[in-house]
């Protein structure tokens, strides 16, 4: 027997039993529909936690220290050789920080980098381009924010802490800044040196502008100068302060971090760099121990699920079974004339194949509705009753392809586990009882 | 044809390890050859369909040995047994066994599908058939709607429609008025004589026996050849 006349035989049979078959269709929609919705809070947490994670770092990258002291130039052209790092990172700490632009004023996070190895590891920038002369220099997002006019040291006195707000705001910088030259002023940040006179500064000019953090809450008011400059700074902030030219924290880098082309590959490296005795932190590290715990929720979320499946498939043995005491005489039939128990087994499990494929469909479709129903309406909710914005990108419910995936295989291995006995009990339908049964 | 050889079967009643034996058949022996119709008569109870239904596939026997067309189907499986039925036998009862929820046309063809014959074909085939018993106008008809003539035309229609060499019978004129039994007796002749096919038929009635090549009767179980019908009938 085809496959086309078992599909036209099995229609025919669930056409003559309408509400029945609609019934247990329902039964198993609900199920699955459940199942999904369940395990996709727990798919919704876990991504939540994991976008959290990943917005503070690239996936590529890989954080190196050592046991004991700081990373050294040396340390740095050794990663460097390690193949499947495309590109070392290298930061140090600067001890001027003061910056300025006509009347405006900044204390800034000042930072050393060597900028064509930031540019391979894919620096984002809002605005510009990344520095390619040594006074050329790149300021974080809120830069412009923290350049403010000079005012009395009491000016705040007195006033709220949103007054206090607004006029800080006030006193911004408000023009584009891209291209524009600032001083950078060259005296240490360490309170106890005073010098006398003017302090030297030197010209420095804004080429780019970095990206927004996706954080609401980060403030980027970061300034990455180059090594040339850096050198150059260290040099004039040496003959100011003693210490600092004998500082080994000055020569060295304080963070550095290898680039891998893809994700993927951070786990291979990251053995290589630890062969060689380096400390390493990534956040697939990290990751993976959140993954053993979430992957454990969301198994248990997906196994309550599968309860309710298994209560619908309870619905589908019923029918089925219905079926084929209802069919037994024409199941005797077509035993006699030639029907193989295979085919006849194959026709009923075909039947609940079929409700059971229209169960998983109806579900997950009523699971996509339902999920995009309540990551919708729930923030609109909690604005409404508890007064509480929820966070940017709050989700709810998420339904990933793998839960797609995996309830449909549920379901349909619910569905056919509990068809089978039916049909095999169609296949054991004695011939001579069955046509015994109208004469 | 068909070769039958010290064929016992006893059904088993009851509950397992106290079940009761009813012996019904005792070493028959019987050569059915091609081309032939041959009467089983013989009183009710008598075993006459038990035997049929041993030549059927529908029970297994334990003792003894079934062969048709030079087949030896003593230890045929089941599944094995039903790929022989279908293309091999024809089957007529007594109480038609269509199938209700199907119009005569999908009875017909039912056989062709199971076969997996393609639908054109399938068609057409089955077209043919339905003509050739006169209910090409019925085809659509359930077997509710049709009388119990038409009903037993299907039924023969669906026993013919893969061209078996051998077509098996219980009282297939059981449920007839004697209208339709005489129509029903006179195109079994005719495809005996046109297409010889082999027919083994159960009957009580002396008059469908007529028609019979030769009549073999059971008594108690036990088979008798009996004479040559012509032979009878003188
Ligand atoms: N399924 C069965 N279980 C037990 N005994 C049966 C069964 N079928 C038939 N018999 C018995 O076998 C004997 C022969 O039956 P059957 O072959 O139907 O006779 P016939 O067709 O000649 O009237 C009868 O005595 C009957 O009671
Ligand atoms: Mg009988």
């Amino acid at each position: 027997m085809k496959f086309k006349d078992k599909h036209r035989f099995v229609r025919s049979n669930m056409k003559k039993n309408r509400t029945r078959v609609w019934m247990t269709i329902l039964a198993s929609t609900i199920g699955c529909a459940f199942l999904i919705m369940l395990a996709s809070i727990g798919f919704a947490i876990h991504k939540t936690a994991v976008d959290d994670v990943m917005s503070f770092r690239m996936v590529n990258e890989i954080q190196v220290q050592k046991e004991s002291g700081m990373m050294t130039e040396n340390d740095v052209k050794k990663l460097e050789q390690i193949e499947g790092v495309k590109a070392v990172t290298r930061k140090k700490y600067t001890p001027a920080n003061q910056l300025s632009i006509g009347e405006y004023n900044t204390f800034a996070n000042v930072i050393s980098a060597h900028m064509p190895s930031e540019e391979k590891a894919g620096f984002e920038l809002d605005k510009g381009r990344m520095p390619k002369n040594k006074n050329e220099i790149v300021v974080g997002y809120h830069f412009a924010e923290e350049l403010r006019k000079d005012q009395p040291e009491n000016a705040l006195e007195g006033l709220s802490e949103e007054e206090a707000q607004k006029r800080m705001k006030e006193l911004s910088y408000k023009g584009n800044l891209l291209n524009e030259t600032l001083k950078y002023h060259l005296k240490t940040d360490n309170p106890e040196i005073k010098i006398e006179g003017p302090v030297q500064t030197v010209d420095v000019k804004i080429v780019g502008i970095g990206k927004k953090p996706t954080r609401d809450w980060a403030h980027d008011n970061s300034v990455f100068i180059t090594e040339d400059l850096y050198n150059e700074v260290i040099s004039i902030l040496g003959k100011q302060d003693p210490k600092i030219a004998s500082a080994d924290e000055l020569k060295n880098y304080g963070d550095v971090k290898a680039f891998t082309a893809s994700a993927d590959d951070v786990k291979e490296v990251t053995d290589r760099i630890e062969k060689l005795d380096y400390m390493t932190y990534s956040i697939i590290k990290e990751l993976k121990q959140m993954n053993v715990y979430f992957t454990l929720f969301k198994a248990g979320l997906i196994f309550i699920g599968a309860i309710a499946v298994l209560i619908a498939s309870i619905g589908i043995f019923n029918t089925m079974t219905m079926a084929v005491t209802e069919r037994s005489q024409d199941i005797g039939i077509m035993k006699a004339i030639g029907a193989t128990p295979k085919t006849v087994k194959r026709i009923f499990l075909l039947e609940s194949a079929y409700i059971g494929l229209w169960g998983v469909g109806l579900g997950t479709l009523l699971a996509y509705i339902t999920s995009y129903g309540v990551n919708f309406a729930l923030p609109i909710i909690i604005e409404q009753f508890v007064n509480e914005t929820p966070p940017e990108g709050f989700m709810l419910s998420y339904i990933p392809w793998s839960l797609t995936a995996i309830a449909v295989t549920i379901c349909m291995g619910v569905t056919l586990l509990s068809g089978w006995r039916p049909a095999a009990k169609a296949t054991t339908v004695d011939v001579l009882k069955a046509l015994r049964r109208d004469v | 044809m068909i070769s039958v050889s010290n064929l016992s079967y006893a059904f088993k009643i009851g509950k397992k390890g106290k079940e009761n034996i009813v012996p019904v058949l005792h070493d028959v022996n019987l050569q059915v050859a091609e081309g032939e119709i041959v009467a089983v008569v013989g009183r009710s109870g008598s075993g006459k369909s038990t035997l049929l239904n041993l030549i059927s596939g529908f029970i297994q026997p334990e003792v003894g040995n079934i062969t048709i067309n030079r087949t030896n189907l003593s230890k045929f499986s089941e599944s094995k047994w039903a790929e022989f039925r279908l293309n091999h036998l024809g089957f007529i009862f007594q109480s038609f066994q269509l199938i209700p929820s199907m119009s005569a046309f999908e009875n017909v063809e039912l056989p062709l599908v199971l076969k997996g014959v393609s639908v054109p074909e399938r068609k057409v085939r089955t077209e043919e058939m339905l003509k050739r018993v006169g209910l090409e106008s019925f085809k659509n008809h359930y077997p509710g709607e049709l009388s119990g003539g038409q009903q037993q035309r299907v039924s023969i229609a669906r026993a013919l429609i893969l061209n078996p060499p051998l077509i098996l019978a219980d009282e297939p004129t059981g449920s007839l008025d004697s209208e339709n039994e005489k129509q029903l007796l006179s195109f079994i002749k005719e495809l005996n004589e046109k297409y010889g096919i082999t027919f083994l038929m159960i009957t009580h009635d002396h008059e469908v026996a007529s028609i019979a090549h030769r009549k073999v009767e059971i008594i108690d179980g036990y088979l008798r050849e009996g004479r040559m019908l012509h032979e009878v009938q003188r």
